[in-house]
């Protein structure tokens, strides 16, 4: 049974192939809250996300994830994306060979849609005008636009964003920021993979800090940011 | 060029179109399942087989109008049977168990067909409106004199190209096409934003199997119709999308219709006819080794 937060996923264990990578994994969420997921490189952040987005790999072996009351590890990865999982992928996972405006109508395919193009095109006025370009010929910044925006395009409860300023310059990182503190007004609740931590932390509400697939802290962001010994000890910043 | 060379060479292009045709219809089937389901098919050919023997049956009890309507439709539905009851298992397997078990499949096809219908061809009469001649040099004023085709051969070609241009045609313009196409690249993205991936794919293996059923009921009456014919299909349609590019649409036409020019150009000499798509095979993999229009990444994670 749910235990009443919007998000829970309790005791989770995930494995690649014979490898135990998530590893009793425990947390809340509440409505409309951001949440930094942060930890060194290699300790299972995207595990994580991909774990709760139900893809098909690592593959959950054990324990619960609600999300509003539905049970998602009873679900398939495209049933979770229904329901309304978002996961905006680490290396964003633009689909080459197909334009700008594709990419978003195939978002749209199934399940209930979000924003309709045209307030898409009016929030993001770069896509608006590179519509009928092959996506992956963009830049990485403007394929980070369309990462988040295609996940906008989907009627969307929970978003994961694993490493959303990853591999961009430092003008587009702010570009990027200003775009996700628009989308937090819009109260959508929010999972937060950074390997840039300090960033990942003015956005957020909440850390919760993993080393080797576990959870070893859980606190405001602010209690992070004021956490020397912390700081130090897993994440390096 | 003399009007006997232009003839002469117009006949051997027809010629190889139409012997290509057949490679065209069953390579573009593998490469379709391969490229999107990462499945190598050596059942194909069988799909193929069942498709004329299908055709034959049907065709002699309910005309032959019948039997052009019945089969692509019972292929597509044994297709997708193939895949949901057997295929699917094999997804996350290696590439070498898929090929045992499909090439298991086809040999119990064959034996199933030898059994029940002897090892022997199976005659597979035109009907009438497909018989005779083409008088082509009414047609082709660049041709002289007498140059006739015979018409079910002509229409075996005409079929082959409409199938094709069809297959692009709802990859190209329709939404079930872009998500096809787009599963081809990645298909985990597509599950990530909701989409059912794996209903498409196999709708797609059924669609493969039923292209393999247009060319077995235009194709049988041309070739034979006996439980080898699969196989003897088989090995070179799979070399066809070896040298298009393991995946590649364009490229299962382009090497098709290659290999169907080869096989014709090189009929004067048999000695060379017998290894010609074999040498066609090794020269082209040796300057391209994805094969003509092969894309990185395919088959070499
Ligand atoms: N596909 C995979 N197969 C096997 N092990 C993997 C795979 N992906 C990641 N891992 C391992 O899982 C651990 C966690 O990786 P990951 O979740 O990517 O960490 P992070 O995102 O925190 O950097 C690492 O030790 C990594 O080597
Ligand atoms: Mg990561």
């Amino acid at each position: 049974m749910s235990n009443g937060a919007y998000f829970s996923c309790r005791n989770i264990n995930a494995y690649y192939g014979e490898s135990y990578i998530v590893q009793n994994v425990s947390f809340d969420i509440a409505e409309k809250e951001i949440v930094a997921l942060l930890g060194r490189n290699g300790a299972g952040k995207t595990s994580t996300l991909r774990t709760i987005a139900r893809a098909h790999e690592p593959s959950l072996k054990s324990g619960e994830i609600y999300l509003d009351g539905v049970a998602l590890h009873e679900m398939r990865t495209y049933q979770a994306a229904q329901h309304g999982v978002q996961l905006v992928p680490e290396d964003r996972r633009i689909i080459p060979g197909i334009t700008v405006e594709e990419n978003l109508i195939l978002a749209q395919t199934e399940g209930k849609p979000g924003w309709p193009l045209e307030r898409i095109y009016q929030s993001f006025p770069r896509l608006a005008e590179r519509r009928r370009q092959e996506a992956t010929t963009m830049s990485g910044g403007e394929q980070q636009m369309l990462a988040v925006a295609r996940a906008l395009a989907r009627d969307l409860k929970l978003l994961l964003l694993d490493e959303p300023y990853e591999g961009l310059a430092p003008v587009i990182v702010h570009e990027i920021e200003a775009i996700l503190r628009e989308v937090k007004k819009l109260g959508i609740t929010t999972i937060i993979v950074e390997q840039n931590a300090l960033a990942a932390l003015k956005l957020a509400d909440t850390a919760i800090i993993l080393d080797t697939g576990e959870v070893v802290f859980r606190g405001t962001a602010q209690e992070v940011l004021d956490n020397k010994e912390l700081r130090d000890q897993y994440l390096a910043i | 060029m003399s009007g006997s060379l232009i003839n002469h060479v117009f006949l051997q292009i027809l010629t190889g179109l139409q012997l290509g045709a057949i490679y065209v219809l069953i390579a573009l089937g593998l490469t379709l399942i391969f490229g999107t389901l990462g499945v190598v098919n050596f059942a194909h050919g069988a799909l193929f087989m069942l498709g004329a023997y299908f055709a034959v049956i049907i065709a002699g009890k309910f005309g032959f109008l019948t039997a052009i309507i019945a089969v692509p439709f019972l292929l597509f539905i044994i297709g997708i049977i193939m895949e949901r009851g057997l295929i699917r298992f094999f997804y996350n397997r290696p590439h070498t168990d898929q090929i045992l078990v499909t090439f298991g499949l086809a040999i119990v096809v064959q034996e199933t067909l030898k059994w029940i219908f002897g090892a022997n061809n199976i005659p597979f009469p035109l009907p009438r409106w497909g018989g005779g001649i083409l008088k082509l040099h009414e047609w082709l004023p660049f041709l002289e004199g007498f140059v006739a085709y015979p018409k079910w051969r002509m229409i075996l070609i005409f079929v082959s190209l409409v199938t094709v241009a069809a297959l692009f045609a709802l990859l190209q313009f329709t939404r079930f096409g872009l998500i096809v196409r787009a599963g081809m690249r990645d298909s985990e993205m597509l599950r990530f934003l909701g989409i059912n991936i794996t209903r498409r794919f196999a709708i797609v293996f059924g669609l493969g199997a039923m292209i393999a059923g247009i060319a077995g009921a235009f194709g049988g009456p041309v070739t034979q119709v006996d439980p080898e014919v699969g196989m003897a299909f088989l090995v070179p349609s799979f070399l066809v999308v070896v040298i298009g590019g393991m995946g590649s649409l364009p490229g299962a036409v382009l090497a098709g219709f290659m290999l169907g020019m080869a096989i014709s150009f090189s009929a004067q000499y048999s000695a060379i006819q017998q290894i010609i798509i074999y040498l066609v095979a090794v020269i082209v993999l040796l300057v391209r080794p994805r094969g003509l229009l092969g894309q990185k990444g395919v088959m070499e994670e």
